[in-house]
């Protein structure tokens, strides 16, 4: 155990003394962030609402001068029974706003209690969000010091934040994660097995005594922290583009996930993560070179990609199917963003992966103990 | 005399591929690289392997080494068996050769304490090697550099002080002064002199007629796998000179004419 120790420190000097290694490994998640950002403002300004639009609103309770004004701005629609239907209305986006002045308004209005307007819009709808800053506005003009806007603590965005968000997630987190982690992995095991090998290092380490499942093992392990911190880095910077990319439909302090998802989430993703590095360094010790360890894991880093989709197209699997490694992780990750997850579907499908992961890196072992393999010329 | 390598008919073939036939022009689908090698070599002694390319001198050295495996025969190094005691030979011996490299990411004082720690061996008594032989070598004013950025000649310095960081009781070298300017090449071969006074035992492998007339106690000559000469290098030779010798030799076994 203390040779693996040993490997492992050696692969951590390695890792962070080459300048170009951390570059490929953090890279990408800047990468990534830079241009969903970019796009995501792109298409924001694409689908804006136009500066003219007479937004749909439902107005109670104002005074004449104020709803003359907002007349001026506003499509008033008549015939909507109460404040609860128009609230309604605004939440299914038939219309864009209701405004409601309380009914002491203008007994109270500049003088000692300050009354609370209330504007009821859907920041998932442009035009509701268009119209919320419209209405702010023009009834700002008049606030000065006599009455607030939407002070009373209530929700006033009707937009179901946490549903959009949790589905969004649950469909993009399996998916983009088993995609950035494989690349991760692609980016570090063919230099760090196939590269030792083609330049004589691994050699080297061969002909000492310790053990090679001791070698296999610290491999494996230093890799997996660098693809973690690759795949990581790159998630980080889809989940901080994501806002800008799907604008209001996402909003992750609108899901309370808690300590437990995160924990659930982490440990799949490290499980799922020592699955890849492990095949990964499998093909990349079978490869001559770190060019064909590239050629050969290609196929293998499709097949992965494929595997994180699986969620999409079952989305209710029951959790036995969690079991399979890898695609059952896809599906775990899924029910962890939907918080539908069982920690015990959870645990099976990490354990599924430690299992597949440990005997791979015994097949790995096994494999530098082949001459054939690791001295074929 | 204390036996250290006793080996009884080594033999290691391999399979060719299409690509090998071609460049070996011939049909066999096997090349026998090494064929029943039988020799020991005792404490104290340089043994020289001598032999033109493809002899199958770099092959017997990597079994030796325990990096292949021989197909049938044996060899016991320091009284374990290469086979069944892999560990145990590693602890014992020092390889050396231009196909094992060392990570240039890293400086010679990280590679070697990194290979000590492999080794096992004791922190104080690693420290006191590595100030001895980076002394010895000059690398100790490189000791900090990647070795990425040294030449050649320190390159293989620290290759081979790092080789012999666990003070191991053989030392096997391939080609040692393959590369290497002559200064640097006696830099490594009065090295190798010093090991032998102190009791080690080296085997090298080597075309160089002059090597071997100036290192070797006694000549193994390889020529196709085979051993077709063995003995202290004044009886081998005569009153000839090695060189005569040796194309003797292989007109013997070949039937070329030179
Ligand atoms: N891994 C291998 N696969 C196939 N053939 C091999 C392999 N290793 C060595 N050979 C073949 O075995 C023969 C002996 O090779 P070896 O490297 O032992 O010779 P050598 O005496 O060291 O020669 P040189 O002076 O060129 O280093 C050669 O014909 C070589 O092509
Ligand atoms: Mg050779």
């Amino acid at each position: 155990m203390k040779n693996v120790f040993t490997i492992v420190k050696k692969e951590f000097s390695r890792f962070f003394r080459d300048k170009r290694m951390i570059l490929t490994v953090i890279l990408p998640g800047i990468m990534i962030y830079v241009i969903y950002s970019l796009m995501g403002t792109v298409f924001a300004n694409i689908g804006a609402t136009p500066k003219d639009y007479k937004p749909k609103a439902y107005i109670s309770g104002a005074p004449a001068s104020m709803s003359e004004t907002l007349g001026l701005v506003l499509e008033v629609e008549g015939g909507i029974a109460d404040v609860d239907s128009a609230k309604a209305l605004v939440e299914d986006g038939t219309i864009d706003v209701a405004v409601v002045f309380p009914a002491d308004f203008e007994d109270n209005y500049g003088g000692v209690k300050v009354p609370d307007v209330e504007i009821y819009f859907n920041s998932a709808e442009q035009n509701s969000s268009f119209a919320y800053n419209l209405v702010a506005s023009v009834l700002g003009a008049f606030t000065k010091p006599a009455f607030t806007i939407n002070a009373g603590g209530g929700i006033y965005n009707l937009a179901s934040e946490e549903s959009s968000t949790k589905q969004i997630m649950s469909m993009m987190v399996p998916v983009l994660m088993f995609a950035l982690l494989a690349s991760a992995c692609m980016a570090v095991a063919p230099e760090s097995i196939a590269g030792e090998k083609e330049r004589g290092t691994m050699a080297t380490m061969l002909i000492t005594p310790v053990n090679r499942s001791e070698i296999a093992l610290g491999k494996i392990l230093s890799l997996t922290f660098f693809a973690l911190l690759g795949g990581i880095s790159s998630f980080i910077g889809v989940i901080l583009s994501l806002p800008k990319l799907m604008g209001s439909s996402i909003n992750l302090g609108a899901v309370p996930y808690g300590v437990g998802e995160y924990f659930m989430l982490f440990g799949i993703i490290i499980s799922v993560v020592l699955v890849i590095i492990s095949a990964f360094s499998v093909l990349s010790a079978l490869a001559k070179s770190v060019k064909e360890a590239g050629a050969l894991i290609g196929p293998m880093m499709m097949a992965v990609i494929v595997l994180g989709m699986v969620s999409i197209f079952a989305p209710s699997a029951s959790v036995g199917l969690y079991a399979i490694p890898l695609a059952g992780s896809g599906l775990a990750m899924a029910a962890i963003m939907s918080m539908t997850a069982s920690p015990l579907g959870v645990a099976l499908a990490i354990i599924s992966n430690l299992v597949v992961a440990a005997l791979l890196v015994v097949l790995l072992a096994f494999m530098f103990k082949s001459e054939k393999i690791m001295f074929k010329k | 005399m204390e036996e250290i390598i006793k080996t009884e008919g080594l033999t290691k073939s391999f399979k060719l591929s299409s690509k090998q036939r071609k460049l070996e022009q011939t049909d066999k689908k096997v090349k026998v690289a090494v064929d029943s090698l039988s020799f020991s070599a005792y404490r104290g002694e340089i043994f020289g392997l001598l032999g033109p390319n493809g002899a199958g001198k770099t092959t017997t050295l990597r079994m030796l080494a325990t990096l292949i495996k021989p197909d049938s025969g044996s060899a016991i190094i320091c009284g374990k068996s290469i086979t069944k005691e892999e560990k145990e030979v590693r602890k014992k011996i020092g390889f050396l050769t231009s196909e094992l490299k060392l990570e240039e990411f890293f400086t010679p004082n990280y590679i070697f304490d990194f290979f000590c720690e492999l080794y096992g061996v004791d922190k104080a008594v690693a420290a006191n090697r590595k100030r001895f032989l980076f002394g010895k070598f000059g690398i100790d004013r490189f000791a900090e550099v990647k070795i990425a950025n040294l030449s050649t000649g320190m390159k293989q310095k620290v290759s081979l002080v790092v080789s012999i960081a666990h003070d191991p009781d053989l030392i096997i070298f391939d080609e040692p002064t393959n590369g290497l300017d002559v200064l640097t090449a006696k830099v490594v071969t009065d090295f190798l002199e010093e090991l032998k006074a102190g009791g080690k035992t080296i085997i090298l492998s080597t075309h160089i007629f002059s090597l071997v007339e100036k290192l070797c106690d006694r000549v193994g000559v390889i020529i196709g796998g085979k051993l077709v000469a063995l003995a202290p290098l004044a009886e081998l030779t005569g009153e000839k000179s090695l060189e005569d010798t040796f194309f003797e030799l292989y007109e013997k076994t070949t039937g070329e004419k030179i």
